[in-house]
């Protein structure tokens, strides 16, 4: 009887968190599937049911195939660059007390905490053709044949312009993750690696990174959904997706799709292979990296 | 007998509710664009349509992102009386409303009374500005959308550089890539702009100039003949050719976040011509400039000396989403847009001016302004409107094809002949979209 009692406690405890879940998650989801099959304008009752119409056209849109290419790209790039570049910095602010650690980490975590218009204004300005920081270095050590290298102008440049800020802004934050994973390893173990003389690289590589492998398979996860969603918000506010389309990601191009070619069933289907993708690809990273848990 | 008093009591208090509803004071909810122009005039006139109309409470929504904040609402179906928000403007909001036929027919708002004046709204409004595709998008002679604060448009220079022992202005196309060689001589541009978006403009005029007003109607209703003929293949030419003579830092600033580092290379004069609006001088009022720098406007140059110059008329709108609840108010409101005083107060408070017969009287001689309002008296042609209202087609965003591949041809990845081919492609898919209806 108290046992029943409980388990209705327990469960009107849940219930208001699974009714928002419900209503703000699972419904907009199965929303979007089923939006995807219309021909809709997004505003008023007028639609057409499609079936799978969108979805035949999105295979012969070669501008949704580069916001892919785009969108694959950034998520690998960003992710192989940040994830290193986090887990050094954080292995030598924990390990190697250097001075001013904490000062380190703050400033590492700074961008995190800015908001994506102002890293797009800053990166407009290290980006920025005459007077811009990377130009005006590179004129002030060769001033007679420095030619400006247009970040935001050439489309081949373009990308990895927006990939440079991504890496940016997100070191910080996985840096502190990281770091907060390391942390915790007793030290007696390095202590130990190094009476039996292993070196840094080898500590780092037999100690460290088995014992945080947890953390860097969730940070996988987190990696592929802010890319995703960062790229949109940064390549809008930088770039608008141009120069005509050359920096356009997945969610960029659904927008335009949805909201400015009045297209909203078309942009669904977009959602749908987003979703479908992002899902996707976090299951096979997780798989791929699944490894024994090593505890101490 | 209790029964019967308690239902005499509800009927008394409905009664009361319906007639209390009815003189309770009438709400008019206005929505639109805190854009350029700002927001005092409206604020203005909402205050004075309260002072004419007792009872009335105008109810302003202006913010700069207008078609984010009003999409939710719409699709709750919590209309706004009025939305001002030009076609083609961010968000597509207008747009979108125009081609899901979501807009009220306000013709009967031309045969109203301008309040006041005795004269009717039709009358009062400057001929042609109710006959575009922009106005009437359906081409049905039906007028859906109230134009707006007109502008021309054309290319905007530093009237320093010109002149006696400067640079002579262009009047034909060959004269102004002539000066395009002259220029880069003395490590100048000649042309900019600030996004593919400001092309629209452009190319409308440009399109009007080579194949006249005729060829022009054809190509904004989804003709695929007009998009392949030899005058359009020459305006796709001509600005193939501007793309050489164009400042090398325009693509990268050429965003949303940038574009205004490209209208400074006109007052850095690093860059001679940029297309603009009249809005440009007010935007740029608080940049730096070079020495003795005067803005200088002129239309576009001609194909031939004696050819006709044209220069598109850029002008806003204002609208009735159907499911709106006060229609007589908001037509009310609208008629009274086109008044005298109504006027004054939009060009005093805004610089903006009204698309209605002697607006151009209200601007002082010495209004610098005035210059710019005068383009069509120094001979230039009016152009106007847009492309008709087709159904939407997945994956063809034809404002990007058509201008935003204007960035790949200054790049020099795409050739003018693939840019011209991609758009008559993507008009032949809209075409066929409108015939399949």
């Amino acid at each position: 009887m108290k046992q029943k009692g409980s388990k209705i406690f327990v469960y009107s405890c849940i219930a208001p968190a699974l009714l928002l879940f419900a209503v703000f998650m699972i419904y907009p989801t199965i929303s979007v599937f089923r939006m995807s099959l219309y021909e809709w304008g997004g505003l008023s009752a007028r639609r057409t049911f499609v079936g799978l119409k969108n979805f035949k056209v999105l295979l012969d849109d070669r501008f949704f195939l580069r916001s892919f290419q785009n969108t694959v790209l950034i998520i690998t790039l960003v992710t192989i660059i940040t994830l290193s570049i986090a887990i050094i910095f954080a292995y030598i602010l924990i390990r190697e007390r250097i001075k001013g650690e904490n000062f380190f980490r703050v400033v590492f975590y700074i961008p995190n905490i800015l908001s994506i218009a102002v890293i797009a204004a800053v990166f407009s300005a290290i980006y920025a053709p005459d007077q811009g920081l990377i130009n005006g270095l590179g004129r002030l050590l060769n001033p007679d044949t420095w030619v400006n290298i247009q970040f935001l102008g050439n489309p081949r440049l373009v990308v990895y312009s927006v990939i440079g800020a991504m890496v940016w802004q997100a070191i910080g934050y996985y840096m502190v993750m990281y770091m907060a994973s390391m942390g915790s390893i007793p030290t007696h173990l390095y202590e130990a690696a190094q009476i039996e003389g292993a070196n840094r690289v080898r500590q780092f590589v037999d100690i460290t990174l088995p014992l945080i492998w947890e953390t860097v398979r969730t940070t996988l996860v987190f990696f592929i959904i802010s890319s995703i969603n960062i790229s949109f918000l940064l390549v809008n506010v930088l770039t608008g997706g141009g120069p005509n389309g050359a920096s356009e990601v997945f969610l960029s191009y659904l927008y335009r799709q949805a909201y400015n070619n009045a297209s909203y069933g078309y942009g669904m289907a977009i959602g749908v292979v987003v979703f479908l993708f992002s899902f996707a690809l976090a299951g096979l990273v997780s798989l791929v990296t699944k490894r024994d848990v090593v505890q101490y | 007998m209790l029964r019967k008093s308690l239902s005499i009591c509800l009927l008394g208090l409905l009664l009361f509710a319906v007639i209390g509803s009815a003189v309770q004071a009438q709400t008019l909810k206005i929505a639109g664009l805190d854009g350029g122009w700002g927001r005092e005039h409206w604020d203005e006139l909402a205050r004075r349509f309260e002072a004419a109309n007792p009872g009335v409470t105008v109810e302003l929504t202006l913010a700069q992102n207008i078609a984010d904040i009003l999409r939710p609402q719409i699709i709750a179906r919590n209309y706004p009386d009025i939305i001002y928000l030009a076609v083609g403007s961010a968000g597509g909001l207008t747009d979108t409303l125009i081609k899901e036929q979501a807009i009220l027919d306000i013709t009967d708002v031309l045969d109203m009374e301008v309040p006041g004046e005795g004269v009717k709204v039709r009358d009062k409004i400057v001929p042609g500005f109710t006959d575009t595709l922009i106005t009437n998008p359906y081409g049905d002679g039906k007028t859906y959308l109230a134009p707006l604060f007109y502008s021309p448009c054309g290319l905007f220079y530093n009237a320093d550089l010109f002149g006696p022992g400067k640079y002579q202005l262009p009047e034909t196309w060959d004269e102004f890539f002539e000066l395009g060689n002259q220029a880069q001589q003395d490590g100048i541009a000649l042309f900019t702009y600030p996004t593919t978006g400001y092309f629209d403009a452009f190319f409308y005029a440009l399109l009007t100039q080579l194949g006249g007003p005729e060829l022009f109607n054809r190509a904004m209703n989804y003709d695929v003949a007009a998009w392949g003929s030899p005058e359009a293949t020459r305006a796709f030419e001509i600005i193939g050719e501007i793309a050489k003579y164009t400042h090398p830092n325009t693509v990268a600033q050429a965003n949303v976040a940038n574009f205004t580092k490209n209208q400074q290379l006109i007052l850095d004069n690093q860059a001679l011509f940029i297309p603009n609006g009249t809005w440009l001088p007010n935007e740029m009022k608080d940049a730096p400039r070079a020495d003795g720098f005067e803005w200088g406007f002129m239309a576009l140059p001609k194909q031939s000396k004696d050819g006709d110059s044209y220069s598109y008329t850029f002008f806003e709108q204002m609208y009735i989403p159907k499911g709106a609840r006060q229609v007589d108010l908001a037509k009310k409101f609208i008629a009274f847009m086109y008044t005298d005083e109504a006027a004054q107060v939009i060009y005093e408070k805004a610089g903006a001016v009204q698309p209605i017969l002697g607006a151009s009287e209200l601007m002082a001689d010495d209004d610098p302004n005035k210059l710019f309002y005068t383009i069509y008296d120094d001979g230039a042609k009016a152009s106007m409107g847009a492309f008709a209202a087709a159904p939407p087609v997945a994956g063809v965003d034809l404002a990007s094809i058509l201008f935003g591949t204007i960035d790949s041809v200054v790049n020099g990845d795409v050739t003018v002949e693939q840019w011209q081919k991609d758009v008559v492609n993507a008009v032949a898919k809209i075409r066929a979209a409108i015939d399949a209806q």
